[in-house]
Parts: structure tokens; sequence; C-alpha cells
């Protein structure tokens, strides 16, 4: 899920999310399918970032090491196992 | 309105620009502006939907010139101004010519944590509830000079209900100073060749919430 204020550069989201996930760095495997929830009342939504493989048994402190900003937003992965010390 | 700000869909605006590590404000002026929407926000003097009203009834160069914080202000102005709080004159001078309109109530020091909660916008219920998940519904062909939450690019669509969320103060109401007027809310999930044809990424699925007076059954 992307979480971004639609407007000039964003605005394509709702025809073209993989081409504006790219402008972000993700490029999503083909056959994943893309749901754009446009937030056109006050309904909000949180997101909950996915986890990485090879996290089996993780606490929950632990985890939160490779959660980042921009994987709250939607804009990037969280990080991976190798990517914390 | 059928304005420059509703640009779902919309192509040549060039590739995102994203920045490392954003700051929450680029320029001090910024975090006053959001501290200034909030206070009045929570003095009552207006609802987020003449904020966004305002904001599409800027002129269409100024709109796509101003940035997200910019906008925020000129639609304050108008909404100061057309509302009584303030004269264009004071704005300008930059001081209160004359003693102001009364507020509901001000965002003091110790409410301002109450103060930058959102209020809820559920309403109480005006009528049953006409659709349910998994019905099919059309988007109506609307075009209302004033506010709407329907997007262009989602109008005279069939689409399927996934989420009731209730009711809602409705914005198209709001906006006119009508009331309330609260509505059924809903999720409507639309296929991507519905919205954007044949050649649309057969991956991709779109989803809008809308009221209920948006929607007829199929």
């Amino acid at each position: 899920m992307l979480l971004l204020p639609l407007g000039g550069d964003r605005s394509r989201a709702v025809k073209d999310p993989r081409g504006v996930l790219s402008d972000f760095g993700i490029t999503l495997p083909k056959d994943t399918e893309v749901r754009v929830w446009d937030s056109t009342a006050e309904t909000r939504f949180i997101v909950l970032p996915m986890r990485p493989a090879g996290t089996e048994g993780w606490s929950e402190e632990k985890l939160a090491d490779l959660v980042t900003r921009d994987s709250m937003i939607g804009t990037g992965m969280p990080l991976n196992p190798g990517e914390v010390k | 309105m059928d304005g420059v700000h509703d640009m779902g869909g919309m192509d040549g605006f060039g590739k995102v620009e994203v920045e490392q590590n954003e700051p929450p404000f680029h320029a001090r002026w910024e975090g006053r502006v959001l501290a200034m929407q909030r206070a009045m926000g929570y003095a009552g003097a207006w609802h987020i939907d003449h904020s966004r009203f305002a904001q599409e009834k800027l002129p269409p160069l100024i709109y796509l010139g101003a940035s997200y914080y910019q906008r925020w202000e000129l639609a304050m102005e108008s909404n100061v101004t057309e509302r009584g709080f303030a004269t264009p004159e004071e704005l300008k001078a930059g001081h209160a010519a004359t003693p102001g309109k009364a507020l509901p109530r001000k965002l003091t020091l110790d409410v301002v944590g109450a103060g930058l909660c959102r209020s809820s916008f559920y309403r109480q219920q005006q009528g049953p509830q006409k659709f349910k998940p998994g019905d099919r519904v059309r988007t109506k062909n609307i075009h209302p000079k004033t506010h709407t939450r329907l997007p262009r690019y989602a109008r005279d669509k069939v689409g399927v209900v996934e989420l009731c969320h209730g009711c809602h103060m409705y914005p198209d109401s709001v906006a006119k100073d009508e009331g309330d007027n609260p509505q059924w809310l809903y999720t409507v999930v639309f296929d991507s060749h519905e919205l954007w044809g044949p050649d649309a990424d057969p991956t991709l699925k779109v989803s809008i919430d809308a009221f209920e007076p948006y929607l007829e059954k199929v």
C-alpha cells in the first residue's frame, strides 16, 4: 500500500501505480496484484510492512529494527535481516 | 467542481522527485500554517471540506504553482475573509482594524493536545443502508459546480461494494454550509479495465470511498 497525497507527480498513481512505485525504486513482480486505495473520504489507513524472509521467531523489538519510515508509508520495503547489526 | 485539483490519472507531471531524509517542514512558516489550520479547526471556524473547496476554487495557475502548505494558507485566507473573521485589508496590514468575529472556542496551550486530535466523522444514520458488500453499483455521472469527493476518473463506472463504513457527514453538503447531512459510506472497487480501458494494467484494482448519493444500483 502506498500512502501519498495525490497531486502533480503522484496523479498517475491511480492509473499506473507500478510506474510511481518505480520512481521510489520499487519494482514489483509482474504477477503481484496491485490495489490502490484512493482515500476520498475521512477513513484513514495504516500500512503493515511485509515481514521479510528469515525472521521467523524474531521478537517484536528485533522486528521493529527492520521497520523504516518508507516501509510505513508504502514507498519502501522493510530492511532485510542482513541489513541490521 | 471539475477543477485542476481533480487530477487522478493525469499524465505529464514527470517523475516523482524522492527527497532523502525529508524534514517535517521545509521552512518555519510551513509549521506555522499547520498550527494555524489546526487552531482554526479546533475553533470551529470552518470544516475540512471548506478548506478543500477553497483550495479547489483557487485560480488554476495559482493552484498548480503553489506548494502543499501554500495552498493550505491561501485557502485559509479565503475562509477567513469570506466568513467575516478578517478583512483583506487587515490581512494585508498584518493586524486587526476592528475586534474580530467571536469564535466558538479557542485553541490555547492547555488544550493543544486535544486540539490536535482528529474529530469523528461518524454521524447518526438518517435512513436504511441501500447497498451491502458484494453488490454491483454504478457511480453517477455528476458534475456539481460545488465540492464533491467523487473523482472524475471514477464517474459513470461499474464497481463492486467491498465495505460499508457506516454513516459519515457528507462533504458535498458540508462544503455548501448545508449541514452534516449524514450518508452511508462504502469502499467500492473497480477493475482497472473499467477505469482505464483495454490497455490497463491487468493486475490493478482501484477503490474509492463513495458516499451513497454517488451510487446507483446496476
